[in-house]
């Protein structure tokens, strides 16, 4: 009976183990399932983080991204095609629906397989260039492998990337100690589009990389598409749904070849590193955070409870969202956020010079304030602020709007009215100095009043007698 | 004779190292000039060094063009090197614009731009830019990247700084407090009180020229004797209304009023008659 215990119990610890908070439906693009083997381990890390992966050829009949008017498939994973282009069952309209739909797109582009032009222009419509040469790669001539490029150089060896701003968290650095390669072999760089909020880089190239056309550039490269730390080897985009769509220059990188393989870095810019060591690459453990990232296993937000109440006088309401204030109410205002880590619910702090932010606004923010942190719990942290509401009456909101690069989007809005002061709730004349004369003149009134009708009741006439000159004679 | 011989392998060894070192991509003759439309006269011209920047940075003017003619060597030997680029960076924001040189198949490369090439954010630079040279291509030489000289950009005073307008990107606000309206202020406190005490005084004046003028309550127990309650009544109805007007004012409400007005003044009004043909009488018996 115990085995049938333990098996249970290990049966249930496979279950709980690291999820997509999104759905574990995975669809596999993949040509030729002869190259199932080539992925063979990055298959088994999904399928043992309790991705339920289903691989199809593009030209299969019954794939199908859409079922019924619902999304199939939660995340979609596409490598490299030998083929012009993804069948009709992929076309770039229905990635972008399948995108509009929530769901998460992992794209992996190889020099050596020209990129489709359909994919090309769904790029080009998120703002992202490819090179119009289907067969440009990125090299590094200070940066490449020893071992396996020694003489064309097509290997590039990067380190874990840095944090995009001291403002955002970085998702993707290891365990931050450092001296950790990722290699890039043969792979296609991307330009990206300046305007966008929503593009945003996770691996960039080094400043002296480049992006050369094997077959035309074969010299020398005097008009490059892109140059150093323009490239950008890993891009993503987060929609504002939140749905992710990451491109990864390198399928390669996604090989078992290159989950462990020793490299050896050449001499670097400026004669450093002529005495490199040989290393292990750390391919595996980054693609596993990017494709964390990317299938929403990391860097997801979710918002618990939204309390707001009036707190006059310190003195704490027991009405928790009402639908009405008064013009300068001072009232609190607590948001609960939660981060998804790979297989469980966290608190959330926001990364160091980072802030969520409350605004009350009607059209446009009469408050901004920083919300601090009032208590926190295993699951998520509270997040608090109190302020008086300002002096204009009409429907307001509260709105957090927490938009974060690499962060899901945080969009709460709760609308309240915001009354006038009703007539009793205006400061009492007595309190207004300005009006004691006139209180005085209403009491000697009332006074002379009751003093008259005393007076006409009950006082006893007495003759007046004048002198000549109008005097009074008692 | 054996200790020799065992020194031959370790010799071989450091010759093809020393021969594997050797291998390496450098420049010869790589001359910078910067010359301005009609400008010849103060044209800049320098030889650039293969292992110390230029000591002052190059100045360029707003009509001026700069040009580097080098040629780029592997190992001693004029040769086309696969990638030959100039890198300009921008010392604040570590931004990078590259130009690469037109190289021939002799090696000799030229490379010339001018302030319009340059982006936005390079123009707008406070500090000169570090210029890099890069000089690598394939196979196993060793590049050559050095830093060459500074790059002091200096745009047109005349003509307006080119806009660069910050795109949007997601984080921190700026934070917004709401600037409330003054509360309604009164005027000083010493000029009501000063006012308060004027009226006041009246009271006094009030009660002092009527008692001057013979007021007295001389027939209150007469009257209290002939009428007691409709005497007691009325007055007292007077003065609660008084009551009642200042409960109004303090905190009742306008429903809850009119009821207490009602029956005092229905009290006022039933006592007040009788009251006051008690005050007819005493009229018509001439005391009035």
């Amino acid at each position: 009976m115990r085995w049938l215990l333990s098996f249970l119990l290990l049966g249930l610890l496979s279950v709980v183990h690291a999820v997509s908070s999104s759905g574990n439906k995975l669809l596999v693009v993949l040509e030729e399932l002869a190259d199932k083997a080539k992925y063979s381990k990055y298959l088994a890390d999904l399928e043992s983080r309790g991705f339920k992966t289903t691989i199809e050829s593009p030209k299969a009949e019954k794939i199908a991204l859409f079922e019924l008017g619902e999304r199939a498939y939660d995340h979609l994973l596409l490598l490299p095609a030998k083929s012009k282009g993804l069948g009709p069952n992929l076309t770039p309209k229905l990635l972008l629906d399948f995108i509009n739909a929530g769901g998460n797109i992992l794209l992996t582009l190889d020099s050596t397989h020209p990129t489709p032009s359909a994919l090309v222009s769904l790029l080009l419509e998120l703002d992202i260039h490819l090179p119009t040469d289907r067969n440009a790669l990125v090299v590094d001539h200070f940066n490449f492998d020893t071992l396996s490029a020694a003489e064309k150089h097509d290997v590039v060896l990067v380190p874990r990337p840095d944090a995009l701003r001291p403002d955002v968290k970085n998702f993707f650095k290891g365990d931050g100690k450092g001296g950790e390669v990722i290699a890039f072999p043969r792979g296609v760089g991307q330009t990206l589009g300046n305007t966008s909020p929503l593009l945003t880089p996770i691996l960039r190239a080094p400043r002296t990389a480049y992006s050369y056309n094997p077959k035309d550039d074969v010299d020398g490269v005097e008009d490059p598409f892109a140059v150093g730390t323009q490239l950008s080897l890993i891009t993503t985009m987060q929609a504002r749904n939140s749905a992710r769509f990451t491109v990864i220059g390198a399928a390669e990188m996604l090989e078992d070849a290159w989950f462990d393989a020793k490299v050896k870095r050449s001499v670097g810019m400026g004669g450093v590193g002529s005495d490199a060591k040989q290393v292990k690459t750390s391919n595996q453990a980054f693609v596993k955070e990017v494709t964390g990232w990317t299938f929403n296993e990391i860097g997801v937000l979710k918002v618990g409870k939204i309390e707001h109440y009036l707190n006059e006088v310190g003195v704490k309401s027991n009405v928790t969202n009402p639908k009405i204030y008064r013009v300068k109410n001072d009232v609190t205002y607590n948001i609960e956020l939660s981060e998804w880590s790979w297989d469980h619910w966290e608190a959330f702090t926001p990364p160091t010079g980072d802030v969520v932010q409350l605004e009350f606004s009607m059209l446009s923010p009469f408050h901004r304030l920083p919300l601090k942190v009032a208590s926190t719990t295993k699951t998520s942290t509270t997040y608090t602020t109190s302020f008086k509401l300002p002096d204009q009456h009409g429907i307001f909101n509260f709105k957090v709007n927490y938009k974060r690069p690499f962060f899901s989007n945080v969009e709460e809005k709760n609308t309240v009215t915001v009354r006038h002061f009703a007539h009793d709730e205006w400061p009492r004349s007595w309190v207004i100095s300005g009006a004691w004369p006139w209180i005085a003149g209403i009491g000697v009134t009332v006074t002379g009043w009751v003093a008259f009708v005393a007076l006409w009741l009950w006082s006893k006439p007495v003759p007046l007698k004048l002198t000549t000159s109008g005097r009074k004679i008692q | 004779m054996r200790f020799l011989r065992s020194l031959i392998p370790s010799l071989l060894l450091l010759g093809a190292g020393v021969a594997e070192a050797a291998s390496s991509w450098n420049f010869d003759e790589a001359i910078i000039s910067v010359t301005g439309k009609g400008n010849t006269a103060g044209a800049f011209k320098d030889k650039l060094s293969d292992h110390a920047p230029l000591a002052k940075p190059v100045t360029l003017g707003s009509a001026d063009s700069l040009k580097i003619i080098l040629t780029a060597t592997e190992n001693g030997k004029a040769k086309r090197p696969h990638q030959a680029f100039l890198l300009l960076r921008d010392q604040d924001t570590g931004l990078e614009a590259t130009f690469p040189f037109s190289v021939k198949d002799t090696g000799k490369g030229k490379v010339d731009f001018s302030q319009k090439d340059l982006p936005a954010q390079l123009l707008i630079s406070s500090q000169p830019l570090r210029a890099t040279l890069l000089l690598a291509s394939f196979g196993s030489s060793q590049a050559f990247s050095n830093h060459v000289f500074n790059l002091d950009v200096k745009p047109d005073p005349n003509a307006p700084l080119p806009k660069y307008e910050k795109p949007l990107r997601y984080g921190k606000l700026e934070d917004i407090h709401h600037i409330f309206r003054a509360d309604p202020k009164s005027g000083p406190k010493i000029v009501s009180m000063f006012f308060v005490l004027a009226v006041l005084a009246t009271v006094p004046v009030l009660l002092g020229v009527w008692a001057y003028l013979g007021a007295n309550l001389d027939h209150l127990s007469k009257a209290v004797g002939a009428a007691p309650i409709s005497h007691s009544l009325f007055f007292s109805s007077i003065l609660a209304m008084e009551g009642i007007f200042y409960l109004y004012y303090y905190n009742w409400t306008l429903f809850e009023m009119l009821p207490a007005a009602g029956v005092v003044g229905l009290v006022g009004f039933l006592s007040g008659s009788k009251a006051l043909s008690e005050v007819q009488s005493r009229r018509l018996a001439g005391e009035r």
